[in-house]
């Protein structure tokens, strides 16, 4: 059987098992829609809020109009008690709430100092710095107000009223992800993540399936057959990827600063690096609905090991040093690195280098584990 | 009926990876789950400073930085060099000090005071953009003090003039903004869907693995079924019980309602489950599909829970998928219950939402009635010709 054959003969194999099939390409188009959809709304905006005004005063009046404006907030009604505020946050009617106290008006136009209190739902921080950041920037716009009043009243220019409101002027701003979306933030990362575990769980699976059967598999040698499964993921691979790193990110507006060049040279020892290990550990496996499961289990950890979602910093070491070993946490992190946030290409070359070592390693394994399963003896 | 439980015992005994399925590895999962988060607040998050300046107020501004216990301030010499460190993800968050704060903060000037913080790790960029912002507010404060002194302001009128407004803010019903409560449980629910799926789908597969199909039927169809669930339920409900051993009794996270509840609430979240796997198993009838498809259904339920983003935000195609999870309609109990302290009688209420999966019993008599079809070779099978 020569190497094209081979290669011919491991497509079909795939292509034939309708598991195979619906895990790697149904699994990969499904998902690809599927993950992005709740965020497809980016930014969170208009949480409802309730106010408990005790001053009913214009300024507080002004302040409620404030709040109102912000984008993230919307006022849904203004109540007697704290209790009702509670109850309608309990029921779900509202997430967060404001209370101004009474003589709110009078205490600050007599340059007394005045205390305004938010409440968020903290069970939901998305919704939580929402309406704190909505709430905050309400009161400080009054405040201002206030402050400015005051100093005109006491015969200063506007001009130096202002300077004297704005010290220093802050500028912050968002780098690499200037929407602040959330498919942004979650696709690049989720989709490497993706097109890892269905490869490795497509290997896996053929791997399960053959080892106790007769077929092509049987008449070329381990290495042989490593290499030609191997090539024959990357092509399938090298589609997928096109569609995942090519057509959804620009799809889901992710931010893309690598050429396509360096883009397809960090993507080939993660697809190599892969399929080997996936190869290496279907010889684990002679059950074909193995594979799936234990990956299934493994998917939420390196998930949030990969260090995009919850920062590595505050991740235990050992935790760390153990995610090493999983191609996936390398490539995501030098994929974002290079393509999200603008990195040169040698600085992930640590983690291409190790790439690349994980494809000897795996290959290593992946040889001994085939070969053990394929002795004629067993 | 004794006689299908004694079924489902053997069966368990001959099958390592079910056995190992409803023992160590939840357990394992949750603990690895737990390990992750378990920093809980997010501390000495590096940042990279630059300071252009090198004044006497730049340097109290950076040794601001130092006081925060969220930010861990870096310095660098150059723009550069801090740059290269923000695209490598070594630091989250970028300070420049202008070259001539000092001065143009004594001549009346606005100096402008750049931050640039991480947008692609959004979670840390958010938290370190307003923890910045608070510092250097934090460090300003002193210069004001001074100006409204020197300006002829009495001195206890001086807090007042800075802000009259102050502000309260208090988290609710997670009081210290803990993301271990609040991360934690969501995830670790929806690991154990996980395992609640495959440990149901397991059992029933074995049916088609070991070609016990026949004698399934003669058993009685609804009879082994029903085995199965007063088999697994209990099993798969004792690591739920960990988990929430774990965070609201070891832990000591805040828990306003009874686990009791919880409990309940998690037998129908299981029930739920086991109707979705069995309408997916009698309409594919081939292990390694039936997990595929499930796994497929299941893995991205954590998204559609509605905790990381709210539900009211989702577009309508997701809210409609989110009504076929069973962890959604579950987590909007589990927090009623930990959070606001929702009682038996509510919480009950909230659980009628389920009644939707019970439509699920059609398709799964029309579909079982069919039977099977032999397209699986069996195992016994392949065992018996390979001695």
């Amino acid at each position: 059987m020569s190497f094209l054959q081979l290669i011919f003969a491991e497509i079909k194999a795939v292509l034939a098992d309708k598991t195979i099939v619906l895990t790697v390409f149904g699994g990969v188009l499904f998902y690809s829609i599927l993950y992005p959809l709740p965020y497809l709304n980016e930014v969170p905006t208009k949480q409802q809020v309730v106010v408990i005004d005790h001053d009913h005063s214009s300024l507080s009046r002004k302040l409620i109009r404030d709040a109102n404006a912000s984008p993230k907030i919307e006022v849904v009604a203004q109540l007697g008690s704290i209790d009702e505020a509670k109850r309608w946050i309990e029921t779900g009617r509202a997430h967060g709430l404001l209370v101004i106290p009474a003589n709110f008006r009078r205490d600050l136009l007599l340059g007394r100092g005045v205390t305004l209190s938010y409440g968020g739902d903290a069970s939901y921080f998305l919704i939580y710095s929402a309406i704190v950041e909505g709430l905050v920037s309400a009161g400080l716009d009054v405040s201002k107000d206030v402050q400015r009043m005051g100093l005109l009243d006491k015969g200063e220019n506007a001009a130096s009223v202002k300077q004297s409101l704005n010290v220093v002027k802050l500028n912050s701003i968002p780098a690499f992800n200037p929407s602040l979306g959330y498919t942004p933030y979650v696709v690049p990362g989720l989709f490497l993540l993706i097109l890892h575990q269905t490869l490795l769980i497509g290997t896996g699976i053929l791997g399960a399936s053959q080892w106790k059967k007769q077929g092509y598999w049987r008449q070329v040698s381990p290495i042989k057959l490593i290499c030609g499964r191997m090539a024959a993921f990357m092509l399938i691979y090298a589609l997928l990827s096109s569609y995942y790193v090519g057509y959804c990110y620009y799809w889901y507006d992710v931010s893309l600063q690598a050429s396509l060049g360096q883009v397809g040279l960090l993507m080939l020892p993660f697809l190599l690096a892969t399929s080997a290990a996936g190869i290496a550990f279907s010889s684990l496996f002679s059950r074909r609905d193995l594979p799936t499961q234990v990956l299934l289990l493994v998917s939420m950890p390196i998930l949030f090991v990969s260090g995009f979602v919850w920062p590595i910093a505050l991740i235990p070491d050992g935790v760390i040093a153990v995610s090493q070993v999983v191609p996936a946490v390398p490539a995501i992190m030098a994929m974002l690195e290079l393509n999200q946030m603008g990195a040169s290409w040698q600085s992930i070359m640590p983690q291409w280098l190790q790439l690349w070592a994980m494809v000897a390693v795996y290959f290593g394994l992946a040889y001994w584990g085939v070969s053990k399963r394929l002795k004629p003896t067993a | 009926m004794i006689k299908a439980l004694k079924r489902e015992f053997t069966a368990l005994q001959d099958d390592p990876w079910q056995l190992a399925l409803i023992s160590y590895i939840p357990l394992l999962c949750i603990i690895a789950l737990w390990l992750l988060f378990s920093a809980g607040l997010p501390r000495q998050l590096p940042v990279a400073v630059v300071d252009l300046d090198n004044s006497q107020v730049s340097r109290a501004l950076a040794r601001q930085l130092q006081a925060n216990p969220v930010t861990k301030p870096i310095s660098y010499t150059g723009l550069p060099s801090a740059v290269d460190a923000m695209k490598q993800g070594e630091v989250y968050a970028l300070l420049v000090l202008p070259y001539g704060l000092n001065r143009d903060l004594l001549t009346a000037k606005t100096p402008i005071i750049d931050i640039r913080y991480n947008s692609q790790f959004l979670l840390v960029g958010k938290l370190l953009s307003s923890q910045l912002q608070l510092s250097m507010a934090d460090g300003l404060k002193p210069l004001g003090k001074m100006k409204l002194l020197a300006a002829g302001v009495p001195i206890e009128r001086v807090a007042v003039n800075l802000s009259p407004v102050s502000s309260q803010t208090t988290a609710l019903f997670n009081s210290n903004t803990n993301y271990v409560g609040f991360l934690v449980p969501p995830v670790l629910i929806a690991l154990l869907q996980l395992v609640a799926m495959m440990v149901f789908a397991n059992s029933l597969n074995r049916e088609l693995r070991w070609n016990t199909t026949e004698q399934w039927y003669a058993l009685g169809l609804w009879k082994v079924i029903a085995a199965k669930v007063l088999f697994y339920t209990p099993l798969v409900l004792l690591h739920g019980g960990f988990m929430l051993a774990l965070i609201y009794l070891y832990l000591e996270l805040p828990i306003a309602g009874s686990i009791a509840v919880l409990l309940i609430a998690q037998t129908l979240m299981f029930l739920a489950v086991w109707l979705m796997v069995l309408t997916i198993f009698f309409a594919l009838k081939d292990s390694a599909r039936v997990i595929s498809f499930c796994t497929a259904m299941f893995a991205p339920a954590f998204a559609f829970m509605g905790v990381t983003f709210p539900v009211h935000e989702m577009p309508v195609l997701a809210q409609w998928w989110r009504v076929i999870m069973p962890t959604s309609h579950y987590i909007e109990t589990h927090i009623a219950v930990v959070s606001y302290g929702q009682g038996l009688l509510a919480s009950l209420s909230q659980m009628a939402s389920y009644w939707g999966f019970l439509l699920l019993l059609f398709p799964i008599a029309i579909l079982a009635k069919k039977g099977f079809p032999v397209t699986e070779e069996p195992e016994l099978d392949t065992l018996a010709k390979e001695q």
